[in-house]
């Protein structure tokens, strides 16, 4: 409490404390025309002998080259000066590092580029899309560079022009083989939702406890619910034992079809190709389109009446 | 001048090119073409627009109506053979024993031609079966089936009736299982009778008379009867007319000094008659010193039900008073006892069926005995227990028909290829993915998976 109110005394000197501030007040323009950019380098350094001398009578202009303040970067004048002192500095240092060696693009690290739009809003510019593509390319040249030898400058910069999320760390746990040598696989198709519990077997397959022909009348629906094995040519190596709910026939068999998939890849990695190509990867993203008020269905209108 | 600038005003100036006109008219000599279109003097003149209408005619070409039945006809017909299936060599007949040795399971037998035609007679081959794909008809003696003939065998040397019940899944092969225990019979000159079909006893499709002086109140089934009659005749007639009549049937008909079962049989020419000479028969083939029989009946379910009928007064009657059916239900519980050996066997059927809780306990009360486990309670809050039901299944044993082995199904596969009608290359891939289309090895979702889908 004391202490606080001694503070206060001395802040209470008006004299002292304006002289002190004052100071700091003065001191920062020369960090101001550090900012401006110096044409000349000698204007800092005023020659000693000419001190002595011009104590007594000061000397207007001393060591100013320039008439009126000149603006800190080239892009000041531009009409994006942040988004083109980005490209100078990047233009610079691909100037500087493109001598190092560069991967093929496969190779290259997967970088959460920024997207124009993104861009525009944080830098609150009106980025042209053309110059955003120019300065992207320039980006992706330097993301080339091999990663063992890329200088801590060339990775500061790129982090400008990445987002601050990087979406291609958000992975999918991977599936594990469990002690009793079970993978499961989930997998869905309009309303339903099949979990897949896929061993090493002999070709046994019970969908909610029932055999594939009790479980799906269609003899369509069996074949789509054992596909990703039969495309695989592995119908007699694994036994699957599935859960399914939800939706309808179709659904449920379509979903099986990619529950299995999942969990046959957790077995053998290097079918993933195959299964892509026999579709049984990719979700099919086809729902129910809802229904709109003023129809009878999701398109449907109402027929048109008289009166 | 003034006129002239007018012109200009009118005319172009630049002259037009002379146009070239055709010379047609010059040669013609038809008026017609010279006339060109008539003239449009005013709107009337005008083409008028005709309204089309599209008003569908009337097809009058007679079309022949198919007569009456021969729709039915036409969906209930058996076809056993197939042109354009390829026959299929080096497989062997089935003879007497054939089915009940170990070593036939798990391979395909042809079906000996006059047998074909006695189970034809019996109407053991089902409509929904596939016969029709195949050159001739071939079975697949599997293990279940090797299993059932063995105690078939040993039920004539033991002189005991066999009672057993078919059950499993659908399609996979209880109808099958019974045509080839009948297949045995007639190979080993047995006497068959078998019901195709339960539900026709029961759903009061067919007529039924009451017997005077029963009670409760017992019907007969006249014209059934005499069809099942003449059925016996055409499927056992070799075996008929070689077993003499050991009875006095002086009071139904008149029968000759040493006449056969077989005459016996024919002495039925009326419907009247039908219920009393089939149970003359019967009691003939109860005796000692008779052929064994085998008495299937397929459709379970449907004549362990209240049936369809009627008693004068109105009340519903139990298909267990049907006189027929009750020949088959003591025969099945072991009341009345074969003391030739013999066989009562039952099959369920999954398509044609209802629910019916009592059967079902039962059933899986025997099965669960039969395998030393726990044996299922009934349910507490069922009320539709049958008590009749229990006693005529109770002395009975149950085979369960399943899926057959891969073995088994590459086995028929490979038939099949034979064929022709597989035209894939059968590998123990292909094998593996039929039997798990099919549910496990279900022989007719195999068959549903394999030869009645159409590929392109």
């Amino acid at each position: 409490m004391t202490t606080i109110a001694s503070g206060l005394r001395h802040a209470r000197c008006a004299s002292s404390i304006a002289a002190a501030q004052w100071r700091p007040a003065i001191l920062p323009r020369s960090s101001f025309q550090l900012a401006i950019r110096s044409i000349t380098s000698d204007s800092q350094k005023p020659p000693s002998l000419e001190i002595e001398a011009a104590e007594s009578v000061p000397i207007p202009y001393q060591g100013v080259t320039h008439a009126r303040v000149v603006p800190a970067t080239p892009s000041y004048f531009s009409r994006e000066p942040q988004f083109n002192d980005l490209y100078i500095g990047i233009s610079k240092l691909l100037t500087k590092y493109n001598h190092l060696p560069t991967v093929p693009p496969s190779e290259a690290p997967q970088m959460p580029w920024t997207k124009l739009e993104e861009m525009r809003a944080q830098m609150g510019e009106p980025i042209k899309s053309s110059h955003y593509a120019k300065v992207m390319r320039v980006a992706k040249r330097l993301n080339l560079i091999e990663p063992s030898l890329r200088p801590q400058e060339v990775k500061v910069a790129l982090t400008e022009f990445t987002r601050d999320i990087n979406p291609f760390l958000n992975m999918p746990n991977p599936i594990t083989i469990d002690k009793f040598g079970r993978a499961v696989g989930v997998g869905k198709r309009k309303e339903s939702t099949a979990r897949a519990f896929v061993v090493e077997g002999t070709g046994e397959i019970l969908v909610n406890g029932k055999t594939l022909s009790e479980a799906f009348g269609r003899v369509h629906d069996r074949e789509s619910a054992v596909w990703a094995l039969t495309a695989t040519e592995r119908l007699d190596k694994y036994n699957v034992w599935v859960l399914v709910e939800g939706g309808g026939t179709t659904g449920q068999a379509e979903a099986i079809t990619l529950a299995v998939a999942k969990a046959l890849v957790a077995h053998e990695p290097a079918l993933k190709t195959a299964l892509r190509r026999a579709g049984c990867i990719t979700r099919d993203p086809r729902t129910v389109e809802r229904k709109k008020h003023g129809h009878v269905k999701a398109r449907k209108m109402p027929a048109w009446v008289k009166r | 001048m003034a006129s002239l600038s007018l012109r200009t005003l009118v005319r172009p100036a630049i002259p037009v090119a002379p146009r070239i006109q055709p010379i047609i008219a010059a040669f013609s000599t038809t008026s017609f073409l010279t006339a060109g279109p008539p003239a449009v003097k005013s709107r009337k003149d005008l083409p008028k627009k005709t309204k089309k209408t599209y008003k569908k005619k009337q097809n009058i070409v007679p079309v022949k109506k198919p007569g009456p039945g021969e729709r039915k006809a036409f969906r209930k017909r058996i076809q056993l053979s197939n042109n354009s299936a390829l026959p299929v060599t080096g497989i062997e007949s089935l003879e007497a024993a054939t089915m009940a040795r170990a070593e036939s399971g798990g391979k395909m037998f042809a079906v000996p031609d006059q047998v074909v035609d006695q189970l034809r007679a019996l109407e053991a081959f089902k409509t929904t079966q596939t016969w029709n794909l195949f050159r001739k008809p071939h079975v697949l003696v599997r293990k279940e089936t090797v299993e059932l003939m063995s105690k078939l065998e040993a039920s004539v040397e033991k002189k005991e009736a066999f009672k057993c019940v078919l059950t499993g899944s659908a399609l996979s092969g209880k109808s099958l299982t019974l045509l080839q225990a009948m297949s045995y019979a007639l190979l080993n000159e047995w006497v068959v009778i078998h019901i195709p079909e339960g539900q026709d006893l029961t759903n009061g499709n067919t007529e039924f008379s009451p017997v005077p002086d029963t009670e409760p109140m017992q019907f007969t089934q006249p014209v059934y009867c005499l069809k099942l009659l003449q059925n016996i005749y055409k499927a056992n007639k070799a075996v008929l007319e070689k077993t003499p009549v050991k009875m006095d049937w002086s009071r139904l008909t008149s029968l000759k000094q040493g006449a056969t079962l077989a005459d016996l049989a024919l002495s039925a020419k009326e419907s009247e008659f039908a219920w009393p000479t089939l149970s003359a028969l019967w009691t003939e083939l109860t005796q000692p010193g008779q052929p064994p029989v085998l008495f299937a009946l397929d459709g379970l379910a449907h004549i362990n039900k209240v049936s369809a009928y009627r008693d004068p007064s109105f009340n519903t009657v139990h298909a267990h008073e049907l006189l027929l059916v009750r020949t088959f239900v003591d025969a099945l519980s072991g009341k009345t006892k074969l003391p030739n050996g013999g066989a009562v066997i039952a099959a369920t059927s999954e398509n044609n069926t209802h629910y019916h809780p009592s059967q079902e306990l039962v059933l899986s009360q025997l099965e669960a005995g039969q395998a030393g486990r726990e044996v299922p309670k009934p349910n507490a809050y069922e009320k539709k227990y049958d008590d009749r039901v229990y006693d005529a299944l109770k002395n009975s044993e149950v085979i369960r028909l399943e899926g057959v082995s891969k073995d088994e199904a590459r086995v028929l596969m490979e038939y099949w290829g034979a064929s022709g009608m597989l035209r894939s290359v059968l590998d123990s891939r292909a094998v593996a993915e039929k039997w798990a289309l099919g549910g496990h090895g279900i022989v007719g979702e195999m068959e549903r998976a394999s030869l009645m889908t159409m590929r392109m």
